[in-house]
């Protein structure tokens, strides 16, 4: 935490529409640690906070814990970092005025969260350019950028390769030697001289640094004790400083190679071109220059490129990415269709019905990129270890050398290997890498199986799950309500009520207005969310509803059966009997959960629940009191809430982990921190969620055990027994983070 | 405008903090108002507003 002197923050609050409201921000914000006062203007929304050494991101924490919102503005860049910076960039980014959180991926993608009152992305990004950092805004996954990085390598890999094995073939030439080891420690390895360079400017240290003093301290001490001896053949290590450097770049290709091939998972399932028809003609375009109501033409094996309507043809399409259904679907004219299924046979002409910027599966890639900067809570761990990682290596290296050249009497020739060694055998990288790789590899995992995880941290919470909350109509059921029974006490009457049921989007409101027959005058319609309607059918005042609604708003007898009831001129009328059916796998999720020890509870605003053994059935509830029932629930532990995410948004948002059903339509509607197509994405969730974090316990197992053994090694604990030169301890370090890579996606 | 019937606050009728009693409809402030007023709403009928239910 930097001290900072006292600064004033203008926030836009959501949600405020009374006085109250306005105090209890105030309040909010006031008892934020580091808040030394707080104005909240109820009319224009605003809050002036007046922060002396407390955190914005405190404060947003505390106004969204009392209820209410903060508009924060976010942007996406992707900077050329090593991992064991992150750490560094994330809080220099967060010491800047406005802004309220940064997150970076695995791939280099810093993602911040700010006030737009008080910096802006481009403030942001000049921040990140002082850094020394080549910085691009991320408007989309550019992937064309992992793969130039991997390229530019290989290129490297081959010149380093080749002039290495120049320098071990003509050891005996000392002129070729000092040229050749030249060409690969300053042509080759120039990344590794800039990067460190750009850490020193930054007042740290990492892995380019250890790189760069290794192979500069072998090839300068070779250069010296070459030109002292007239250029004939003496003790020069010219074929270690170049191996070193091949065998590092050899470990950073393999690791960009596969940073590359994960950062293109995900985009690779968008396709880049279409096949646009003027007519007869077919010509191949970008898809970014498509517009609504353009014609394309699909093949057979090739996936859709935008979301559309079947304008002609037919064929089944597969449509996992979307749904999480490998079975495929067959697709007629007058079909919707959407970017990212595969067309597995048959050929069809697309009607363009959404731009490719705005298409299920382009939110669903902005999405993911999101999640995957998302930054475990152990991260922390990571970050202050990384921080002091490498300067305690380079003191290693000071003391080693000082032990065996003062202490030990051994040669200097010797000394400054093993104090080299030590440089080169100290891998930083993989702890840094451990946490966003696993992260990376399992959000690409999900969204193969049409499960978007938009905050990378619900990975993490998923883990501490006490309670599961299920909403029941359209979660646990099919959705597809049908009215069983009518009970008239009134002839006729029933056509009123479906009438006034029109307006509503509420699934039982839908069946009992697929009653309806003929045509009314509907007006003064009003919707009392989880209660019921009110509307004026034909001049009749008809009201639909909750038993208890209705009860409280007519009089007459309340009908014994049926689970809505309605009223005309404020007498009870009748009622319907309304049935839902569980879905196929309900009971199976349900069941599994329980035996995994968490507490399974239904929440649903109907008058009845289900029957499960074992499972806590709540009926009858408002959407706030579904909130009340989470909010209950949290006393005893992590909550998840999972519903439909239009209708249980108010629930999803208090719980740890929201998840919302979805089955590919429109992502930005939607509430909830995972979008999942089915039932038994749950399920898939909960592995996932476990898998993630024993990749990172096993990565970071790995990256402090690999140190352990290996730095005392170098260091010439066992020598002459058993050590390790320069060059090879460069080839364990490398291989070190390539493990860590490979294992992060196995 | 329309007064919330258990704080007396004035409020926007376009809110969804709404309900129906007796026929009649009643606007409110926060959830806290709504939830206070679906508990027992005679005695705010007849008494009038008593101010915000909660702290």
């Amino acid at each position: 935490m930097s001290l900072r002197l006292k600064h004033q923050e203008q926030l836009q609050i959501v949600g405020m529409h009374c006085a109250t409201c306005a105090i209890t921000v105030r309040k909010a914000i006031v008892s934020t640690p580091g808040v030394e006062e707080a104005e909240v203007n109820l009319a224009s929304g605003e809050a002036k906070v007046i922060l002396a050494g407390g955190s914005l991101k405190d404060v947003v924490k505390s106004v969204r814990r009392s209820g209410y919102d903060v508009i924060l503005g976010t942007a996406s860049f992707l900077i050329d970092v090593r991992p064991e910076e992150f750490g560094k960039v994330r809080q220099r980014i967060e010491e800047m005025e406005g802004v309220v959180l940064a997150t970076i991926s695995a791939t280099g993608v810093v993602r911040v969260e700010y006030n737009p009152y008080s910096t802006s992305a481009s403030e942001i990004e000049r921040e990140l350019t002082k850094m020394g950092f080549k910085v691009e805004r991320a408007g989309q996954l550019r992937v064309a950028k992992a793969e130039v990085e991997f390229r530019s390598l290989l290129q490297r890999l081959l010149v380093a390769s080749i002039f290495t094995a120049l320098v071990l073939a003509l050891r005996g030439l000392p002129i070729t030697s000092i040229l050749s080891s030249a060409v690969v420690v300053f042509y080759a390895g120039i990344g590794f001289h800039k990067g460190a360079l750009r850490a020193l400017r930054n007042r740290s240290a990492n892995m380019d640094t250890l790189v760069s003093l290794s192979s500069l301290i072998l090839w300068a001490f070779s250069s010296v004790s070459l030109l002292l001896n007239h250029l004939r053949p003496s003790i020069y290590y010219f074929d270690g400083a170049a191996m070193l450097v091949t065998f590092i770049l050899v470990g950073r290709s393999l690791e960009s190679y596969l940073k590359f091939k994960s950062s293109e998972e995900v985009p690779s399932m968008v396709r880049l071109k279409a096949r646009k028809l003027n007519g007869e003609l077919e010509e191949e375009v970008d898809t970014t220059e498509l517009n609504v109501g353009d014609l394309v033409a699909v093949k057979s094996g090739e996936r859709v490129p935008v979301d559309g309507v079947v304008n002609y043809g037919e064929g089944e399409v597969e449509e996992s990415l979307l749904t999480g259904e490998s079975k495929p679907v067959l697709k007629r004219v007058g079909d919707p269709v959407l970017a990212g299924a595969m067309l597995v046979n048959g050929y069809l002409q697309v009607r363009v019905t959404r731009s490719p910027e705005r298409g299920y599966l382009a939110q669903v890639v902005r999405a993911v990129r999101e999640a995957q900067a998302a930054r475990l809570p152990v991260q922390d761990l990571v970050d202050k270890v990384s921080a002091y990682f490498v300067p305690l290596v380079m003191a290693a290296s000071l003391l080693a050398f000082s032990v065996w050249y003062f202490l030990l009497g051994t040669g200097l020739v010797q000394s400054i290997l093993i104090a080299v060694s030590v440089l080169a055998a100290a891998c930083p990288c993989a702890l840094g890498l451990a946490t966003p790789l696993a992260v990376l590899s399992s959000i690409n995992r999900a969204t193969r199986k049409g499960i978007v995880i938009r905050r990378g941290e619900a990975l993490q919470s998923l883990r501490e799950v006490k309670a599961i909350v299920f909403d029941k109509t359209g979660t646990l059921t099919e959705g597809k309500l049908k009215v069983i029974k009518v009970n008239e006490l009134i002839p006729g009457s029933a056509e009123m009520a479906a009438a006034a049921e029109e307006r509503s989007s509420h699934p039982v409101a839908k069946a009992i207005a697929s009653l309806r027959r003929t045509t009314h005058e509907v007006t003064d319609f009003e919707e009392f969310p989880g209660q019921g309607v009110y509307a004026k059918v034909d001049g009749v005042d008809v009201i639909v509803g909750r038993r208890d609604f209705i009860q409280s708003n007519a009089d007459g007898e309340p009908l014994e059966d049926g689970d809505v009831l309605y009223a005309l001129n404020g007498r009870i009328a009748g009622s319907f009997t309304v049935r839902d059916s569980l879905r196929a796998d309900a009971l199976d999720t349900l069941g599994r959960l329980l035996s995994r020890g968490i507490r399974v509870v239904v929440a649903t605003g109907d008058s009845k629940g289900v029957d499960i053994n074992g499972v806590e059935v709540h009926t009858g509830l408002l959407p706030e009191e579904k909130v009340e029932l989470v909010r209950r629930l949290k006393s005893s532990g992590k909550v998840a809430f999972v519903g439909d995410g239009i209708n249980d948004a108010a629930a999803m948002a208090e719980a740890d982990v929201g998840i919302a059903f979805s089955s590919g339509t429109d992502l930005a509607k939607k509430a909830g921190d995972v979008i999942v197509p089915n039932l038994h994405s749950v399920l898939e969730l909960f592995r996932l969620s476990e898998r993630t974090l024993r990749k990172v316990k096993q990565n970071l197992t790995w990256a402090f055990g690999y140190n352990a053994l290996l730095l005392p090694l170098a260091a010439g604990i066992l020598y002459p027994e058993l050590w390790l030169p320069p060059q090879y301890s460069a080839l364990a370090m490398s291989m070190s983070s390539v493990i860590v890579s490979l294992w992060s996606f196995l | 405008m329309a007064q919330d019937p258990v704080c007396g606050m004035k409020v926007d009728e376009s809110t969804n903090l709404k309900t129906m009693y007796r026929g009649k409809l009643y606007y409110f402030c926060s959830p806290a108002c709504k939830s206070a007023f679906q508990k027992d709403p005679e005695s705010y009928l007849r008494s009038g507003p008593k101010g915000m239910p909660h702290g």
